[in-house]
């Protein structure tokens, strides 16, 4: 399950999520948007009917910036709607941003239930955060993570930017000393991606925009993977790393297109098939804005932005190779012949031959099928084959 | 019966946007040729596409009937002229089937290059002229300044010039009574053989070939048999129409009359504007004067961008090209672009209104080469032949020496932006043949070679003049000139899609912006791709679209797989369009980058 919780002190110039910080997130507001959580996770709950909860992810937004009250109603009522899963233990994660308020809280979240806390800290060099327009600087973001570890949380995920603005290899390497130094379970590590309409996008059109050149950005991916990996952290994604065993249950159930049910403002569900209607699931998008997702979800009337979109077979193919392959253990030929009712060669043989020939894609004798390390660096041109 | 002397025959004449077409509107108006409900804004132009770019394609007339001052009743057929200089052929043709002419000149722009190139033509065709400055409802209207313009400029007395507002209705009855007045009536001689100006063809669906013709001697019947005199075909006259202003049957057309003759003739191109008709028999009288075929000038590769659409492309041509006799096409294959067409326009201009119809009309997406224009090969032994793509000339030392068509070109401008114009002129390889300063506007004209013009000379000339110069050209000749072949080499393989012919002095600074802009167009792939520009074995420029490196989307959640999903596919959607010439993917603008080549 997915929870957006989309408020934010401030809004950082390269996010394009949905998120407000337009008004303070009253007392008042909070309530309210809680209930509102409760009512649309009763309402959508029998799409789900049977399934086991594997997975519940705060996200945002900075869904810290609730309440732990607040949290922990949504657990309670997340809890008694869907039996945990009897393989292992249900992994609930908030997203935490480094700042004194959302410090204080951290014990609370804690017995709340949440287990593992993914904190955005971004960068440890203070002209690095400035200029990516973060609130918070390093000597926060360390104050954070000790208080993480002292809170208890026993899964601890720290996300990192790199090729950012004005930032130099040497910046990265600080970066990746300190990473090492906290021996955190899991690193989210994104390479800086200019969206479109965001005020990064507009600085780069009017060439105010100093971004680390193609070489630059090659050589920091390449020093990530190496250093994380040289402390036990390894690559499992194309931007994800993690000790073995510490791999995001909840993210990794995107990669293998399983369902999700997402509530909140802009929150997406991927449901699952129903036989006839929906053999391959359907995906369901909620309104953008706090104000209009809640009243339709008090109203009883619609909380989402567009009618569902039906998956046909070739739609679901495409996105089941296409997300698998991010991960570097790649697409699974028995579970996709499982869905789809044959393996990938099937369907796909002369875009397969291609890629394998540019060696950017490996198969395997069953006809599991991955990235190469080259490949990597080209997912997109290996992904679009497949759509 | 209607009396020659009762009969005027006239055209309109102007600049573009001098506002012909509303003159023509206020005329059947105050003739009241067509009633309010059938009016339409504009009604001699009648294809959307003309409505858009402001300019008339296909001349039509129409048949108005009128009572004058002296109480007679008159028939006035106006005869609407094609409105841009790639058709001065067509026009000539239009205006020897009239006796007079209206030039329109616009009250606050005043005489500009068509303006003065249809006055010679008018002129030249031996028409009565009647000067009118219109738009006088302007603000910014000085149409005394414009009538001294043309008495200094064309030689008509300017107390001869009327002002009219066409938009107002205002001096549409004085104009009225001048072409009863001044335009004198048709002279033919109705006892002699019968000879009719074929001036103006289309095709309609039902009857197939329609002419419309200006009877000049003797008359044409229905039932009667026909000779078209410029391949001597000779076909029965089914049906005559006048048109007023829609068509109506009748069952003669007598020495000056103006109408449309339908006689079983299937196709366009079995029609020649110019052509005379005379009965059918031994004695065939003389062909009336000025027969020219209509001879495509500029011409440009056509390919589908997917060839399962070659039959689509192919089936669209022939359907254009019945209402379109100076389209011409011929298949012809690439060895980049695989099947597609060779095609001849009249102009430029042309050839885009046709490549927008063939997209538009007929949904087709198309890879368009750079235009050129048909060069002569003469070849050691002294004969010659012409070629009409850059594919088909022979190795450099097989032939002997190419020569390229020259046009004369006339350009008006204010004397401000003389300095600029003539630059411009000279860096096209132009010879200044004369220059003329009247007021504070200069007309220069300009030998140039036709391949300097067809691209983008006439926006050039606007840019360097910030809109106030005007442009128009005639044919003159073909002139030796010591022009190259230069290939484009993508991975050492020659595109001969991208081949141009080019002046050899100019061949490595084309060579260098050329494989500059291919760059730009080319999205870097897998491999690096090498770009050269060579004549014969020679490379003049070369540069590289680099590798691709890094092609990777960092994040992919729950939010933005759909997003994703639809970014991957739009990437893909964008990849169908492009050519895999060897491994090497080069989109459709890619194929015009050569237009490009004055962005420096």
């Amino acid at each position: 399950m997915y929870v957006h919780v989309p408020f934010c002190e401030r809004v950082c110039p390269y996010c394009d999520f949905a998120v407000i910080a337009a008004r303070p997130l009253t007392r008042e507001l909070e309530d309210r948007f809680v209930a509102g959580l409760l009512v649309e996770l009763e309402r959508r709950a029998p799409a789900f009917d049977g399934r086991r909860l594997a997975s519940l992810y705060f996200g945002g937004g900075t869904p810290s910036l609730l309440h732990p009250e607040s949290v922990e109603r949504v657990v309670e009522a997340v809890h008694r709607a869907f039996p945990a899963s009897p393989e292992a233990a249900v992994e609930i994660t908030l997203e935490v941003n480094p700042s004194t308020l959302e410090r204080s809280r951290l014990p609370d979240f804690r017995s709340a239930g949440v287990a593992r806390v993914s904190v955005g800290v971004q960068s440890f060099q203070d002209p690095v955060l400035k200029r990516l327009g973060r609130a918070h600087g390093a000597a926060e973001a360390h104050r954070t993570l000790a208080a993480c570890r002292d809170a208890g949380f026993p899964s601890l995920s720290l996300d990192l930017i790199y090729a950012a603005p004005g930032q130099s290899a040497g910046d990265l390497e600080r970066d990746l000393a300190e990473v090492t130094s906290f021996a955190p379970e899991h690193v989210s590590a994104y390479e800086l991606s200019v969206e479109a309409g965001t005020p990064f996008a507009l600085a780069r059109e009017r060439g105010q925009l100093e971004l680390p050149a193609e070489d630059v950005a090659l050589a920091m991916a390449r020093n990530l993977e190496e250093r994380l990996a040289a402390a036990g952290i390894q690559r499992y994604e194309i931007s994800s790393y993690a000790r073995p065993g510490c791999e995001a249950v909840h993210n990794t159930r995107y990669w293998r297109r399983r369902p999700v049910l997402g509530i909140g403002p802009s929150a997406v569900s991927t449901d699952p098939p129903v036989s006839d209607q929906t053999p391959f699931g359907s995906r369901r998008r909620n309104l953008p804005a706090v104000v209009p997702w809640l009243e339709g979800i008090e109203s009883g009337s619609a909380a989402e932005a567009s009618p569902p979109e039906v998956f046909d077979a070739a739609t679901a193919r495409g996105e089941a190779v296409f997300l698998a392959l991010r991960e570097l253990r790649g697409l699974d030929a028995g579970r996709f012949a499982g869905e789809f009712g044959a393996p990938p060669r099937q369907f796909f043989a002369a875009e397969i031959d291609e890629l394998r020939a540019d060696g950017l894609v490996d198969e395997d004798a069953d006809g599991s099928l991955r990235l190469t390390r080259p490949g990597r660096q080209l997912a997109d041109t290996v992904f679009v084959r497949f759509v | 019966m209607t009396d020659p002397s009762r009969i005027r025959n006239f055209c309109i004449v102007a600049h573009i946007d001098h506002g012909k077409s509303t003159l023509a509107d206020r005329l059947l108006d105050a003739t009241q040729s067509i009633s309010k409900r059938e009016k339409r804004a504009q009604f001699l132009d009648n294809m959307d596409l003309e409505r858009e770019r402001g300019i008339t394609i296909k001349a039509q007339t129409v048949r108005m009937s009128y009572v004058a001052s002296d109480g007679e009743r008159y028939i006035l057929n106006l005869i609407d002229t094609p409105g841009h200089v790639d058709f001065s052929y067509e026009v000539s043709r239009a205006l020897h089937a009239c006796e007079g002419a209206i030039l329109v000149v616009d009250a606050a722009q005043g005489i500009e290059a068509q303006t003065l190139a249809n006055a010679y033509l008018a002129v030249d065709a031996g028409l009565e002229i009647i000067p009118i400055v219109n738009k006088i409802d302007l603000p910014s209207a000085d149409p005394d300044r414009v009538a001294v313009e043309i008495e200094d400029v064309i030689g008509l007395d300017a107390a001869d010039v009327l002002s009219v507002s066409a938009k107002e209705g205002d001096g549409i009855p004085e104009l009225l009574e001048a072409i009863i007045g001044r335009i004198p009536p048709p002279k033919g001689d109705r006892e002699a053989p019968t000879r009719a100006l074929v001036f103006d063809a289309w095709f309609d669906s039902y009857v197939g070939a329609a002419m419309l013709v200006r009877v000049v001697d003797g008359s044409l019947t229905r039932g009667a048999r026909i000779c078209m005199m410029a391949h001597g075909t000779e076909r029965d006259i089914q049906e005559l129409h006048v048109v007023d202003p829609f068509p109506r049957k009748v069952e003669a057309l007598r020495a000056g009359e103006v109408g449309v003759v339908i006689a079983g003739v299937k196709t366009l191109a079995e029609v020649f504007v110019g052509d005379t008709l005379c009965l059918a028999g031994k004695n065939l009288p003389e062909r009336l004067p000025g027969f020219l075929e209509a001879k495509p000038m500029v011409f440009t590769g056509l390919y589908p961008v997917s060839s399962e659409d070659f039959e689509a492309l192919k089936t669209a041509l022939v359907k254009l090209k019945l209402n379109d006799s100076s389209l011409s096409y011929e298949p012809e294959t690439s060895a980049a672009l695989g099947f597609g067409f060779r095609c001849g326009f009249l102009g430029f201009l042309h050839s885009e209104i046709i490549q927008e119809r063939l997209e538009r009309e007929y949904d087709l997406d198309l890879i368009t080469t750079a235009p050129t224009v048909r060069y002569r090969v003469v070849m050691p032994g002294g004969e010659a032949f012409e070629i009409e793509s850059p594919a088909s000339l022979p190795s450099a030392g097989e032939y002997d020496h190419i020569e390229e068509p020259m046009i004369l070109a006339t350009i008006h401008t204010p004397d401000d932006y003389l300095g600029p114009v003539l630059a411009l002129c000279q860096d096209r390889h132009g010879t200044q043949r004369d220059m003329m300063h009247h007021g504070s506007r200069v007309q220069v004209r300009y030998e140039l070679p036709l391949a300097e013009v067809v691209l983008d000379f006439h926006d050039r000339i606007k840019s360097v003049t910030r809109g106030y110069g005007s442009f128009d050209y005639e044919f003159i000749d073909y002139r030796r000139a010591d022009l190259v072949k230069l290939d484009v080499l993508v991975n050492g393989e020659s595109i001969d899609a991208l081949s141009l012919i080019v002046h050899r002095e100019k061949a490595h600074g084309h060579g260098t912006i050329l494989v500059r802009k291919l760059k730009e167009f080319i999205p870097r792939q897998m491999y690096e791709v090498v770009l050269q520009a060579a004549i014969g074995a020679r490379v003049v420029a070369r540069t590289t679209v680099k590798a691709l490196r890094k092609n990777v989307t960092a994040k992919c959640y729950g939010g933005d797989i759909s997003r994703k999903r639809k970014l991957l596919e739009k990437q893909k959607a964008g990849k169908r369009r492009m050519k895999k010439v060897g491994s090497v993917e080069i989109p459709q603008e890619a194929f015009l980058a050569a237009l490009k080549l004055d962005d420096s």
